[in-house]
């Protein structure tokens, strides 16, 4: 039995043929999905770095706008495409999600079919030819006949559905072909469960009779070659390779209609019928499971005249019990409060029987029904619906077929028996105990007041009748009760009898089931030991893999912030480091607005150094620092450590230009051993202010942005670097130095070389 | 991008061509599937096996009251059959408990350290989003400026403009094409990655199914008398149960 080879289904995947039918344009990023995903990475990542919401890119675009008003809005008409162009979209990627999941589903029709026709091969290959082999030998393996009884009633009920299938005439991408799949599967479903149930329920002498051929060792070792080389091309060394088959292969039938189903639109036409094929497989199975218990059960019968325990608890009676009276006396004082009397001593006996019986029923069932209970809840998992899109791996596919087996009808009818040969009972049998109990009670009653009156010798009227309630009482329990507790315990002994019956025949199914699969399995040559070594080393190395991959991306992702390198940043980063020390630098991870006294307002990327990580107050969410100029407050989640890679900013006021390439991820300020390329060495520089600037005194000299300037001299009377003298309008006074930018003269041609 | 109401135009050139796009979101949708499916059967394995410990606890101590019962004091008979029960149920569990530590070994820890991946990606592709809007955005000022008369300060601001684009653009194009690399590689490596899960899921079970079917045959074989089909264990119980019913002592007055 193969299954679809592992290519066909990771070409499904990257069906590009499909993909480029369908055009689309931009990506959708729905909001709810910007919320998930993110708890421990956002706790895992410095606190300084936050997700940029929405809201902050609406942020920074407004404050983009702000730099600059010549900018444009929008046209309705732009807008209006757009919503277009998305609902195409949309409408194209529905379309060709359906096309995917059209190709899943006949893709696993095909498998099944497929599968059919090498399945029925194999069965022939073996009874035919194998078999006909093994008679060969001298001499010939005993009973070998047993071997192949009923599975010829298997191989033809394979091959009509086949003949059906070919008979239909339609090709398998045809819709059609499917209708006609679930009809012909329907129509053969009572010979299929006929077939399998006899076949199945027979396997277990298979089973043995191969053990048996196993310990014989010249025997098997002849066998074994003899399978080998009738069967060259199949990888088998055992009989139970081939016999096994029908095993899976009913189990199989509803894995393949369900995962059909999974991959079919609910308005094809073939849907219903397509759902009620999957519903009737399952049903198969099921009964096919009951059928064999009850085959397994007459054939095993035994007559024994030993006697078995359970003959031995069936002579018991109450009575006899009752006779071992001592311990049962004090029973009933301990549990139920009343004191027994001396001269009732038959009595007590029974009644303490009975209490400790119905102590043990009733915990019977408070423990049988929180069993059910666990039952329930683990049945009321799925695992086998995630399945990971692995369809098409082998090991996987096994593994589910076995959980499907399990929750859909070996574990499911498990319950069912649980509850009718085991709960129910239990139930009953503890209401009926209620009525014992009263009358018990009843009758101590009534002793209590027959005591009062007992050594009187004349007695009216009255006390006659409560004499004779408290004897008709008394004997009737003692009549009864003895019968009472030997039933009841019966009863109890039935129940647990059963219960170990349903145990064993749940771990029988499930052995069968998983151990047609061992062999089949890539390490099944690995002893137990040894596979669980592997195993485990395995499980380590992929967490190990994981692991350095979470890595590697938050490598990426804490990298520090691009940004146009220009030589204002690296003066400033450069004067910052002098001042305060290369371990104070932070960078913007994201653009603050001023919105107090003293805070900053800065874009994202700038650099600062850190003067105090608090403010005035204490308030550790705001940090003191340096802007290079100006001092204030910023939010401390908006900074990150700014890493220098090197020390040395590039001496030259030449633009620095980045080089090309793939290559790592660029940061500014790149590490030194880089070419610079040869273009860009004009000697030739125009000086600009770089932001706007407002004089504070008569010294000063305001700038617009971008407006021309000359340096007259760059540092001021004192020598401080940190202003600049410089000529704009006519008119001269100091600026800051790092207002200023510096710039080829040469730079109206869009031609100019940027790389 | 109509999500985002910002005022500034679009860029004239499409940025990223459709076809990128659409690869790219396809790739991640296969993902956010995967991660949908690796989440849920976390779950429901953990949920599983936790009923599956449950169970057989109880069922440990369904033999166990049994066995303390004052009933067995009385009988012999009853005594070891009980011991017996309570034998095979503790054997059962503590198969069952190895079953259990080698699945959470092998296949729940596994899933989990598999879904622990995702953030991070998902992460990495938020930022790759926010390159491309800073892409966009400092792509569309400078086709502003572009196209503005050539004066000193609109020069300045446009070589400004080209300078941080830049950097930008080539972040958005790196992280790009390290996302169209790493997330079909990611998405295939699940193949192998689970491979040893499921072999050894199965192989454990095979194990504990092996050992519980020889428990209780043996246990079977000595409590039960065998040769009754459910059928008629069925009314042998209701036989039972109707002789308890026909006794006085029952009817309740």
């Amino acid at each position: 039995m193969r299954p679809c080879s592992v290519t066909q289904w990771t070409n499904l995947h990257q069906s590009e043929s499909l993909a480029q039918a369908f055009p689309s344009c931009t990506p959708r990023f729905s909001s709810a999905r910007d919320t998930k995903g993110v708890p421990d990475m956002a706790n895992s990542l410095k606190a300084n770095v936050r997700l940029m919401a929405k809201d902050e890119i609406r942020e920074e675009k407004e404050e983009a706008k702000e730099i600059d008003d010549t900018l444009e809005e929008p046209t309705e008409e732009e807008e209006e495409e757009d919503e277009e162009e998305r609902k195409a979209r949309a409408a194209a990627e529905e379309a060709a999600a359906r096309e995917r999941a059209a190709q899943r589903q006949h893709m696993t029709v095909e498998e099944l079919v497929q599968t059919e026709r090498n399945y029925l091969k194999h069965l022939q290959l073996c009874t035919v030819t194998i078999h006909s082999n093994l008679q060969k030998l001298q001499p010939p393996p005993p009973n070998l006949e047993n071997m192949f009884q009923n599975i010829d009633e298997v191989m033809d009920v394979s091959s009509r559905l086949l003949s059906l299938l070919d008979q239909a005439q339609t090709h398998h991408s045809d819709p059609k072909y499917l209708e006609t799949l679930c009809e012909s599967f329907l129509s053969l479903s009572q010979d299929i469960e006929m077939a399998y149930k006899e076949y199945l329920a027979n396997y277990n002498n298979i089973t043995s009779l191969e053990n048996s051929y196993k310990q014989k060792e010249a025997l098997w070792a002849e066998m074994v070659r003899t399978i080998k080389s009738s069967a060259p091309d199949v990888n088998a060394s055992t009989l139970s390779f081939f016999l096994v088959m029908p095993v899976q292969r009913i189990a199989r039938y509803p894995l393949l209609l369900q995962t059909i189903q999974k991959h079919t639109d609910p308005q094809h036409p073939a849907y219903l019928i397509l759902e009620h094929a999957a519903h009737t497989a399952v049903q198969i199975n099921c009964r096919i499971n009951e059928y064999k218990r009850f085959r397994e059960v007459a054939d095993k019968y035994k007559k024994t005249e030993n006697l078995t325990i359970k003959d031995k608890i069936n002579r018991l009676s109450g009575h006899s019990i009752a006779k071992k009276t001592a311990r049962l006396s004090q029973y009933i004082k301990h549990e139920t409060g009343m004191v027994p009397k001396l001269k009732d001593e038959e009595f007590d006996a029974l009644a303490g029987f009975f209490f400790v019986l119905e102590r043990g029923v009733s915990e019977l069932h408070a423990n049988m029904e929180a069993y059910l209970h666990y039952l329930q809840r683990f049945l009321s998992c799925s695992p086998e619906e995630a399945d990971l899109d692995l369809e098409g791996e082998k090991t996987a596919l096994f593994s589910k077929e076995i959980t499907v087996a399990l929750r859909q009808w070996i574990y499911p009818s498990y319950e069912n028996r649980l509850k009718t040969l085991v709960f129910k009972p239990l139930c009953s049998l503890q209401e009926l105990m209620a009525g014992p109990r009263n009358l018990i009670r009843k009758r101590q009653d009534k002793l209590l007041d027959y005591e009062l009156i007992e050594e009187k010798s004349n007695l009216n009227f009255d006390e006659q009748a409560i004499a004779n309630t408290y004897k008709t009482m008394n004997t009737l329990l003692l009549t009864e009760l003895p019968q009472f507790n030997g039933k009841a315990l019966q009863l109890l002994w039935a129940t647990l009898e059963a219960f170990s019956c349903l145990q064993r025949d749940l771990a029988a199914d499930m052995e069968q089931l998983a151990t047609s699969f061992t062999h089949q399995l890539p390490h099944s040559y690995l002893e137990t030991g040894e596979f669980w070594k592997w195993a485990e080393t395995s499980v380590l190395e992929g967490s190990r893999r994981m692991e350095s991959l979470c890595q590697s991306v938050q490598d990426e992702l804490n990298a520090p912030i691009v940004q146009a390198p220009n030589p204002i940043c690296e003066q400033r980063l450069k004067a910052l480091t002098a001042k305060h020390g290369s371990e104070k630098i932070y960078q913007l991870t994201g653009p603050v607005v001023g919105t107090r006294d003293l805070d900053l307002t800065l874009s994202k990327g700038e650099l600062v150094a850190v003067v105090s990580e608090m403010d005035t107050r204490g308030d550790r969410r705001r940090w003191l620092v340096d802007a290079g100029g100006p001092r204030g407050y910023v939010p401390a989640s908006k900074l990150t450590r700014y890493h220098q890679l090197t020390v040395d900013p590039p001496q030259s006021p030449h633009l620095n230009v980045m080089p090309t390439g793939p290559g790592p991820r660029r940061h500014s300020y790149t590490p030194g051993a880089q070419p610079l390329p040869t273009i860009v060495t004009t000697p030739c520089f125009q000086v600009y202010a770089g932001y706007d600037f407002m004089a504070r005194s008569g010294q000063e000299l305001s700038l617009r942005a971008g407006e021309p300037v000359r340096v007259v001299e760059p540092h001021d009377k004192r020598g401080n670097k940190e202003w600049s003298l410089v000529e704009a309008r006519g008119k001269r006074g100091y600026v800051p130095s790092n207002y200023l930018a510096i710039l080829p003269s040469v730079i109206a041609s869009p031609t100019f070389p940027y790389r | 991008m109509s999500w985002i109401p910002f005022k500034i135009g679009q860029p004239r050139k499409q940025i990223v061509s459709k076809t990128v796009e659409r690869d790219f979101e396809r790739e991640y949708e296969k993902l956010q599937k995967l991660e949908e499916q690796t989440k849920k059967l976390h779950k429901d394995m953990k949920k599983s096996t936790e009923a599956d410990l449950a169970m057989s606890k109880a069922a440990v101590k369904i033999s166990g009251d049994l066995l303390s019962n004052p009933l067995c004091e009385q009988d012999q008979a009853f005594l070891e059959s009980m011991n017996a029960l309570d034998t095979a149920m503790k054997r059962m569990d503590a198969f069952n408990q190895e079953k259990v530590n080698q699945i959470q070994k092998t296949v729940i820890d596994p899933l989990k350290k598999y879904s622990s991946v995702f953030p991070s990606l998902n992460m990495a592709v938020k930022r790759r989003e926010q390159a491309l809007q800073d892409y966009k955005r400092l792509q569309s000022k400078v086709e502003k400026y572009e196209e503005k008369e050539k004066t000193g300060p609109i020069m300045v601001k446009l070589h400004q403009a080209r300078e941080e684009l830049k950097p930008v653009r080539e972040d958005f194009e790196a992280k790009n094409k390290q996302l169209l690399d790493e997330m079909p590689k990611f998405y295939n490596s699940r193949i192998d990655y689970f491979q040893p899960s499921f072999e050894a899921l199965i192989r454990a079970q095979v194990a504990y199914f092996t050992e519980m079917h020889n428990i209780f045959t043996e246990l079977t074989d000595q409590i039960d008398q065998g040769g009754l089909t459910d059928e008629q264990r069925k009314q042998e119980n209701e036989a039972k149960l109707n002789e308890l019913r026909a006794l006085s002592i029952v009817a309740d007055d």
